[in-house]
């Protein structure tokens, strides 16, 4: 019977490969799609919980946008005086404070922007992902410098060279370069605080202030108290996270309902496809039921090339995401917030199993119309057919 | 002589828009077991409809039917295919063949129905057909004349009491329609209750009684 019905699909090939390619596309998509969820949220929450990060002040605008931008090393045109780092400190729920400025350094000689970003050493705790290269030691002095794997590799830099910024008229010694982390941090310049904030006149301004909480349930608290600074406002992570998945979410609902529009076209088409098998073969099929075959035969026949067609195109779908998936996570990342370091599409066994179920189902349901179509043929009037 | 099929009084109208076909009109005979019988007439007699009738294809609108001593009055949709699938063997002018299976797929086409496994069976019916060289070939590769023979052994393979042959010759030369014929002769010799319906006189001839039907109605 499998053979049977392997053999009839082959008949109409082009057809056949259009229905296919239908199926296989809707399903890629819907494979992306679960897929990027279940990443984008896994790789999120993993990144921020490995940042040990509970909340960021940053200055009065869009928190998440502030804070989004600072968590993935982009700068903000407003900033915070830098005593808002001691306030924050004082407070009794307060483990680490950790000031940040950001500044872009354009190098028109060199055809790029470079990141600069002024620290203190209380931010090491909140970069746990950083490893250092043989030699490298934190700033022993205010001209050290700290190169990301990235910016080491286009400053053709080691640890101990020491280099000469005609744009900032400062020499600078490398003590200490990252290795790669996949982080937005490999591209990045780290400097001490006071120095960057000389660098690039922003003396007592600050970009924002990573909090980690001595114990994470005080954070409602501290967070109150923490909105009393002046000009800046406090964003919880979570709050962060919960905004980003429900704007990735708002985004994903509308992909899904395209998606599923997808795959009621490909339905539609299995549905036409096995209609016009069951019109072409009216008599070829009365012919089967002279011979033999019952009705439930019959209609297993058309629903096994209705089930081939769909699990064909499901395992393509499948494929295809596979191959596709990087491009798509490319596409995705330019347009998602705090995309995280790690890949954003998981296509996991579950993933998989789903795409598979709902191809079947879509198969099953584009089916059985035109088996039972078929099943109710009567051999005589089959035959009669010319 | 034991009765293999048993016709009474049958009758099959059509309705075809407002106007009703008569195209079976009363027609009574007995066929026994081992018969070789041709079925007559000119087109639009009736030929077709009594041979769909006595292959479980199609229902009388009244009379009745015995095959084998069984009624096909009031039979289910599956009893009247199991009908179809042991006791019957079907044979049609235009060889109703799987153009995407091979010559031993559509041969053990009725066998896959009836869930039995016939590949001894299939190899014997196609060394009885001449058919064995050809058994991988795919219709498209055949003649009409093997594609009929691949078809008298499809009919046969599920070992039928009866084998209904529908104008099996009127798609071939004369030399296949000889060689069908002559098939058929064997395999009636073998005890096979044979039925065709045919416009060919010579193979009309060759049977051992002939039905002869005029607008539905035996010619006595």
């Amino acid at each position: 019977m499998l053979t049977l019905a392997l053999n009839n699909l082959t008949r109409r090939r082009l057809r056949t490969a259009l229905t296919l390619l239908g199926v296989a596309v809707s399903v890629g998509v819907l494979a992306c799609l679960l897929a990027f969820g279940r990443g984008y949220e896994a790789g999120l929450g993993r990144e921020l919980n490995n940042m040990g990060i509970q909340m960021m002040l940053v200055p009065l605008g869009c928190p998440y946008d502030a804070a989004a931008r600072v968590l993935k090393g982009k700068t903000l045109d407003v900033s915070l005086p830098a005593e808002s780092v001691k306030t924050v400190r004082k407070d009794s729920a307060v483990a680490i404070a950790a000031p940040m400025l950001m500044a872009t350094l354009p190098r028109p000689s060199e055809g790029r922007t470079d990141l600069w970003v002024g620290v203190d050493e209380s931010v090491r705790p909140l970069k746990p992902w950083w490893k250092m290269k043989e030699g490298s030691r934190w700033f022993p002095d205010a001209n050290s410098v700290i190169l990301g794997a990235e910016a080491a590799h286009a400053e053709l830099r080691e640890v101990g060279d020491t280099f000469f910024s005609p744009e900032t008229g400062r020499k600078f010694t490398v003590c200490g370069v990252l290795e790669r982390s996949g982080t937005s941090d490999d591209s990045q310049f780290f400097a001490p605080l006071a120095t960057a904030q000389a660098m690039f006149h922003q003396p007592d301004r600050i970009t924002a202030v990573a909090i980690r909480l001595k114990d994470p349930t005080l954070i409602g608290d501290a967070s109150t108290r923490l909105q009393e600074v002046k000009g800046a406002q406090v964003v919880t992570m979570a709050e962060m996270m919960g905004t980003f998945l429900n704007l990735v979410g708002s985004v994903r609902t509308l992909v899904f309902a395209i998606t599923v529009l997808a795959l009621c076209i490909s339905g539609l088409s299995v549905f036409n496809t096995m209609l016009s098998a069951v019109l072409e073969r009216t008599r070829e099929l009365g012919v089967l039921r002279a011979v033999g075959a019952s009705r439930g035969q019959v209609f297993r026949l058309l629903a096994i090339e209705a089930l081939l067609l769909t699990t064909i195109g499901s395992a393509l779908g499948i494929v295809l995401a596979l191959l596709a998936g990087r491009f798509v996570e490319m596409g995705v990342r330019l347009f998602v917030p705090l995309a995280p370091s790690e890949t954003l599409l998981v296509l996991s066994r579950e993933v998989i199993q789903q795409c598979f179920a709902v191809g079947i189902i879509v198969g099953l349901g584009a089916g059985l119309y035109p088996a039972w179509q078929a099943s109710r043929l009567q051999p005589v009037e089959a035959i009669r057919v010319d | 002589m034991q009765t293999l099929v048993s016709a009474q009084e049958l009758t099959k109208v059509y309705n075809r828009g407002v106007e009703e076909v008569r195209a079976l009109d009363g027609v009574t005979f007995d066929l026994q077991k081992g018969d070789f019988v041709a079925i007559t007439g000119a087109s639009g007699a009736g030929k077709t409809t009594l041979l769909h009738l006595l292959g479980c294809m199609d229902i009388p609108t009244s009379g009745e039917l015995l095959m084998n001593g069984q009624s096909t009055r009031g039979l289910s949709d599956s009893a009247l295919t199991r009908m179809r699938r042991e006791q019957v063997g079907f044979v049609f002018q235009h060889f109703g063949l799987l153009p995407t299976l091979t010559v031993m797929e559509n041969m053990t086409l009725p066998a896959l129905f009836s869930k039995r496994d016939a590949k001894e069976s299939a190899k014997e019916l196609l060394e009885k057909v001449g058919m064995t060289h050809r058994r991988n070939h795919r219709p498209n590769q055949l003649s009409g004349g093997e594609m009929q023979r691949v078809a008298i052994a499809r009919a046969l393979i599920n070992c039928p009491q009866i084998l209904l042959a529908d104008e099996p010759t009127g798609n071939l030369d004369s030399v296949n329609g000889e060689a069908i014929l002559q098939l058929f002769h064997q395999l009636n010799r073998d005890g096979l209750t044979i039925i065709v319906v045919t416009h060919n006189p010579t193979l009309a001839n060759a049977t051992q009684r002939q039905l002869v039907l005029r607008d539905g109605r035996l010619v006595p």
